[in-house]
């Protein structure tokens, strides 16, 4: 599946739920309150416990 | 099956090959998902980019060109002066990109700058057809691969990468060797497969792509744009005639379960 949302157990960096699921070299946006961005254009956004954030996967074709 | 809710399709023509009728593709998203809006907005760039940009994006666009396809591209060196002045060109609808290929990923990244922040939801499907091609970087076999599409916001689909990513008849690479060692004209053979593979202006090139936008909206939909059925819009197919069936052969437009999705028409925001 492309798109996975994720609970964020505790206040941590979008760097640190990356590195966390292991995907810091992986093709992909999030989305966090509705608004998508690059991860590691905001490595340093902070997250708090109970936010949702979907991890998007981009997807070659063909 | 339930998905994300969609408001918007936003098409978009980065130089798409001239055979492409982005209004056709419009009218039939429009008929397919009646409760979703469908927006053609025409060439990106003179959508959004300001004048005083275009050498910035000339060079980014310049510094994403893979080189060699087993060699996987480190980004960031500075392309040479006529490379930008060729994208700067390209950018400007002067010329008409061919024979380059882009780094894929990279390249949807720069068009992802092109989307008004207020629009960068999933909510929006944004769809860039483009006549570039690219490829992206495969760690199993350590090469970049051709793809026709790659979806992510925005989604991009090459009406180039149609033509070329998807393999031809096995036969047709064999006679292609012997061709050329005996300096026959390819155009011969290519007159021998007519048919059977998707060619630059092809008349089913709009037909085709209407598939490929739909893999897009399922992507956004569903995170996922492919399905394993192979007369599927959605098959992703690896091979022309695999393409040719799923897009314009097949009996049905949809599999089963594609097909009551979009008749279910929960995940329809508003128009």
């Amino acid at each position: 599946m492309g798109i996975e949302e994720i609970e964020v157990k505790e206040d941590k960096t979008i760097e640190e739920l990356i590195d966390e699921l292991g995907l810091s070299s992986s093709p992909i946006l999030l989305e966090l309150n509705g608004e998508i961005f690059y991860p590691d254009e905001n490595y340093d956004k902070r997250l708090k416990a109970g936010d949702i954030v979907a991890v998007i996967r981009i997807v070659a074709g063909g | 099956m339930r998905g994300q809710r969609l408001n918007k399709i936003l098409l978009y023509n980065e130089g798409a090959d001239q055979a492409l009728n982005i209004e056709e593709i419009a009218e039939y998203l429009r008929k397919k998902l009646a409760k979703v809006g469908v927006e053609v907005r025409g060439d990106p760039f003179a959508f959004y980019l300001l004048q005083n940009k275009i050498l910035d994006y000339a060079r980014r666009i310049a510094s994403i060109k893979i080189q060699e396809a087993t060699r996987r591209m480190v980004f960031g060196q500075e392309p040479l002066y006529g490379e930008i002045e060729y994208e700067k060109r390209r950018i400007l609808g002067k010329t008409r990109a061919f024979g380059i290929l882009y780094d894929g990923l990279e390249l949807q990244r720069i068009f992802w700058e092109l989307i008004p922040g207020e629009e960068r939801r999933l909510e929006f499907v944004h769809i860039f057809f483009t006549n570039r091609l690219f490829a992206t970087w495969e760690e199993s076999d350590k090469r970049y691969h051709a793809r026709t599409s790659v979806y992510g916001m925005p989604s991009i689909i090459s009406t180039t990468g149609v033509v070329e990513a998807p393999a031809k008849p096995r036969e047709y690479y064999l006679l292609k060797q012997q061709y050329e060692m005996l300096r026959r004209d390819l155009l011969e053979l290519k007159d021998a497969f007519k048919g059977r593979f998707i060619d630059y202006e092809d008349e089913r090139l709009t037909e085709v792509m209407k598939g490929y936008a739909m893999q897009a909206v399922f992507y956004s939909v569903l995170g996922e744009p492919f399905c394993e059925d192979k007369g599927c819009r959605l098959y992703n197919a690896h091979w022309q005639e695999e393409l040719i069936f799923a897009q314009l052969g097949s009996e049905y437009e949809f599999c089963p379960r594609h097909t009551k999705f979009l008749e279910d028409e929960e995940w329809a925001l508003r128009r």
